[in-house]
């Protein structure tokens, strides 16, 4: 048996972009080890910098955002970005849990 | 993602229908899978794949491609019998855990609109509400009236239709004297003792939302025992 849980980060996506804003959708697509959110978790980052949702506990949001930021000034589509432990300037308060994803960032036009 | 894509995806996921989101991770591009409906042709080749992670409801990228799939599975069905107090703290906690929930209750001042708003509410005897709601093994049934004539019939119901969660609110002394009847009209003991009852995990609490804490936190961890 299974629930969908589903979190309404794309309902608010459409909500943001109705009220034109540019929206970035960030999703978690692999997980390695043990990582908080588990794929398909997702976030959205506006063009200033305001974000809803997550893909992990807190630890890559920062990081996420500035990627999504820089998304969205150069132009680009989508992107893929990774987090491991050993990328220590993304992780600026340090990956408590050990785990290792990859999100799929995406631009929504 | 397209803005149409987007809009596809939150009006199929209203409508409760199940199906995948599936993204190429090297282009961009993305569609919507769903069961017996035409695939976009940029992603035939992984057909096969796609309906089989559509399948077993696995989220993740197809093994050896840069093909992403998500799953949106339609929400779990919660019927309340009983439009009370504590129903109107589970409906908002039902809310951010996305079950699915219809309100019970032949008693016209309870199962009001405005005490209700945006819920799907029955304003019948659980006999004939139960004609209108399509049930089965994946439903569950929380029966907060501990009046005998509303909430014996739906009980009755969701035993009969092995429902995965049946709770029923009352004292042991309430549910004993509701397990006797049950056991009248023809229950198996070994049926009867797969109601909750007294419903809810120990909290402690005694107020409308703690026990509808303690009744949604039994529902979900139900949930995660029949995966």
């Amino acid at each position: 048996m299974k629930n969908s849980f589903d979190e309404k980060i794309l309902d608010e996506a459409k909500d943001w972009l109705s009220s034109n804003q540019k929206v970035v959708l960030a999703t978690v697509i692999q997980t390695w080890g043990s990582s908080p959110r588990q794929v398909g978790s997702r976030m959205i980052v506006n063009d200033k910098g305001d974000f809803s949702g997550s893909v992990s506990g807190g630890c890559v949001e920062t990081a996420v955002v500035r990627e999504c930021l820089g998304l969205i000034k150069e132009k680009q589509l989508f992107k893929k970005i990774e987090f491991r432990v050993s990328n220590e300037s993304a992780w600026e308060v340090g990956l408590a849990c050990g785990g290792e994803i990859a999100i799929f960032l995406e631009q929504i036009d | 993602m397209k803005k149409e894509l987007l809009e596809k995806i939150i009006e199929k996921k209203n409508k409760k229908i199940e199906f995948s989101i599936i993204t190429n991770l090297e282009n961009g591009n993305g569609c919507i899978f769903q069961k017996n409906e035409p695939l976009d042709k940029n992603f035939e080749k992984y057909k096969k794949e796609i309906a089989d992670q559509f399948k077993r409801k696995r989220n993740g990228i197809i093994d050896g491609t840069n093909i992403f799939v998500e799953n949106y599975i339609s929400p779990i069905k919660v019927i309340v019998v009983g439009a009370v107090h504590i129903s109107q703290y589970l409906v908002n906690f039902a809310k951010n855990l996305n079950f699915e929930i219809s309100i019970i209750d032949p008693r016209g001042y309870f199962a009001s609109e405005q005490r209700f708003p945006n819920i799907n509410i029955i304003n019948k005897w659980p006999k004939e509400a139960f004609k209108e709601i399509k049930t089965d093994e994946n439903t569950a049934l929380i029966a907060l009236t501990h009046d005998p004539k509303i909430d014996d019939p739906a009980l009755q119901h969701a035993l009969k239709n092995n429902f995965f969660y049946i709770g029923a609110l009352g004292s042991k002394k309430t549910h004993s004297n509701r397990c006797n009847r049950l056991k009248e009209s023809g229950f198996s003991d070994e049926r009867i003792k797969k109601i909750f009852g007294p419903i809810g995990i120990k909290l402690g609490g005694k107020s409308a939302p703690e026990i509808a804490l303690s009744i949604i936190a039994q529902l979900v961890s139900e949930v995660y025992k029949k995966q």
